[in-house]
């Protein structure tokens, strides 16, 4: 995809629909004031789209916005995100007559921890990370390497089966070749699977022992759409709001279980975790495991009801013993 | 700067096993690419290649994110409450950086000075701080703008500056001076040539924070922008309302307090709380900062308003974890450059 032109473009369609009134609200994105990074830009000012730009490091799933802004709302999707859109018009939290989705056909995002860890430093000593292709070109104080693009993009993008927004109103920019790369997407998971049960809870025993409860994974989350969430339920009190291992682990599987079938593996809650707890392993399980079931994958068709609002009698029943 | 002493890099893990002896002895070290202070195990002083800061700031060995503060037992008589136990261990930190010890100068304000916070104080008075200045400031720091730099020693007690080879040390305090003495031969002179290395590599420290943000008379400058709800809600709308920036900040303090009580026992915990939760002022009947946009004003008033009126100190030290950590890129000094802009139209 070139970005260039579909920056353009995207451009163009903001400021024409904010300057028609058919949108209250442009949601995109736009620099950041990190290096590689962007942020969300979030305007009724038809000179501000001037900022919105389009790259391989756009990583936040905007449609987390739509239900806390009021009126119509015209919003930047990658195909996740798009799926997201689709799964929250299905909740009833958001009328598809109130957006307009400027799809955005994404090859996937990169990781910048994954680029950290290929060239042994921190983001800000990185001096430029060029995608061309297949080929990812790092470069750090003048020395070029290159990568399989593979090696720096998310996980969650890996195992992408939908670049393309399954629903939009305007799509921008052409589709260009997805790097899929399965095994590597569910290696995580993988591993803990070939873990005993002991070595498993060890393993999240110690990852959740560094949650902080500072619950970014819930609030970048467009799934978590709840007003008010169990876990600040205080009569009764559903959970303590110490961040003890157990409690951390406890508030993270009832999430889990409150978004299946809303998930659309997105990435967004292992990305914001500033304790690297790897979130994914959870959510991405959570998806197959709803594909395995249902034969359902969140956010593909906004006509079809949400899954766990609705059953077919084929449905597997064999957890009832 | 007569007297400055020194020691290789080599000799820091003796030193630190030296003084572990007295000690409960914290280091920089990584949990899962975390980085967070943890106990000095004998041996790994690799954080001295990689270290930059922590991600979880060291305000946490005394304001743990979960701490217990009592326990009790119901019985006929009432109830009957004790103290958890304190090992009254002194603890050395090792290797923090000068903006977070001067965190924890701007912490003491609250659990010091405007009450004096038992659990804080006891963990704060038994604690020696070992500063290691900076040589490679992030972009997000911007402590030069606080008044401070990357080899600011004012808040240590002994304070560690990278020479190449060696680190030149200088006692601050008392308490500084008595771990030199500790340290025996492991802590030598210092030649006037390593002074002279020492200057040049604080200049140079300093000269690489670049992030700049002008704090003159801010306090009085954002006084104009309290009631510009239309400014605020630009601000504040892509916060996601969650809790990083606050919980991860050297500088905030705020806790909440909850009970767990099974049967006829339980215990008393405070833990880490957050001004950006929606909850945070949560009462039966209102919430007064139930809008976004009041309480991202809420957090950034807190620190460059109302903690400079009620005690003369900008509660913030550029240290540049809110900015890094965000998921959003929801940037403080851009925000504070946006309301002084405005606060000259």
């Amino acid at each position: 995809m070139n970005d260039r032109e579909t920056e353009q473009g995207l451009r163009g369609q903001a400021k024409a629909l904010l300057e028609e009134g058919k949108v209250n609200y442009i949601i995109g994105y736009e620099p950041g004031s990190l290096k590689f990074t962007t942020t969300p830009l979030i305007t009724k000012d038809k000179d501000s789209v001037d900022r919105l730009v389009i790259s391989p490091f756009i990583v936040n799933n905007l449609s987390e916005y739509l239900t806390e802004l009021k009126g119509r709302i015209g919003i930047v999707a990658k195909g996740c995100d798009s799926r997201s859109i689709v799964s929250l018009i299905q909740d009833n939290q958001v009328k598809r007559e109130d957006v307009v989705i400027l799809g955005v056909p994404c090859s996937g995002i990169i990781d910048l921890s994954k680029v950290e860890g290929l060239v042994g430093k921190d983001r800000d000593e990185i001096d430029d990370i060029v995608w061309e292709d297949s080929k990812v070109t790092i470069t750090v104080a003048g020395d070029r390497k290159e990568f399989h693009i593979g090696e720096v993009l998310f996980d969650n993008c890996l195992g992408c089966e939908f670049s393309i927004p399954q629903e939009y109103d305007i799509l921008l920019g052409e589709s260009s070749s997805l790097v899929v790369d399965k095994a590597t997407s569910r290696e995580k998971i993988e591993t803990l699977e070939a873990m005993s049960q002991e070595q498993r809870w060890n393993f999240w025993e110690k990852e959740f022992s560094r949650c902080i409860r500072c619950y970014a994974c819930r609030n970048v989350c467009p799934a978590c759409f709840c007003e008010r969430c169990f876990v600040e339920e205080s009569e009764p009190q559903w959970m303590a709001p110490v961040p003890r291992w157990q409690d951390n682990l406890m508030f993270q599987v009832i999430r889990n279980i409150h978004v299946a079938g809303r998930c659309t593996d997105c990435g967004e809650c292992e990305r914001a975790c500033p304790m690297n707890i790897p979130l994914r392993s959870l959510t991405k399980e959570m998806c197959d495991i709803v594909d395995d079931l249902y034969h359902f994958k969140a956010g593909m068709d906004k006509e079809t009801a949400p899954l766990m609002t609705h059953y077919e009698t084929t449905d597997p029943e064999d957890f009832i013993k | 700067m007569a007297g400055s002493k020194k020691i290789s890099k080599e000799d820091v893990a003796e030193l630190l096993n030296e003084w572990n002896q007295e000690f409960d002895l914290f280091i920089p070290s990584k949990d899962e690419d975390v980085a967070k202070l943890a106990k000095w195990d004998g041996k790994d002083t690799s954080f001295l290649d990689w270290y930059r800061n922590t991600v979880v700031p060291p305000k946490a060995n005394f304001l743990p994110s979960m701490e217990e503060m009592f326990h009790f037992q119901k019985d006929k008589e009432g109830y009957h409450i004790e103290l958890p136990s304190s090992n009254g261990q002194k603890q050395l930190i090792f290797g923090i950086r000068p903006c977070d010890a001067n965190a924890m100068a701007i912490l003491d304000k609250t659990f010091e000075d405007a009450y004096e916070d038992p659990y804080y104080l006891s963990k704060r008075k038994n604690t020696v701080l070992v500063g290691l200045g900076c040589t490679k400031p992030y972009d997000s720091c911007f402590c030069t703008s606080l008044g401070s730099s990357p080899t600011d020693s004012t808040n240590v007690d002994l304070m560690l500056t990278d020479i190449g080879d060696w680190f030149l040390v200088e006692a601050i305090t008392d308490a500084g001076k008595e771990l030199v003495a500790k340290a025996g031969s492991l802590i030598g002179r210092a030649t006037k040539a390593d002074e002279t290395r020492a200057k040049e590599a604080r200049e140079a420290a300093h000269s690489k924070a670049t992030r700049h943000l002008d704090t003159k008379d801010i306090d009085n400058k954002l006084l104009a922008s309290f009631e510009a709800q239309d400014f605020w809600e630009e601000i504040a709308a892509k916060c996601v309302s969650c809790g990083v920036c606050t919980l991860l900040c050297p500088t905030c303090y705020c806790f909440d307090i909850s009970d767990e009580l099974v049967r006829d026992r339980g215990a008393r915990f405070r833990s880490w709380d957050s001004c950006s939760f929606p909850v945070y002022t949560k009462m039966p009947e209102e919430n007064p900062r139930e809008e976004k946009w009041r309480r991202v004003r809420n957090k950034v008033y807190h620190k460059y308003e109302f903690y400079p009126i009620n005690f003369e100190v900008i509660a913030c030290t550029g240290c540049g974890r809110c900015i890094r950590q965000c998921p959003v890129n929801w940037d403080i000094t851009q925000t504070l450059e946006k309301m002084q802009a405005k606060a000259q139209s």
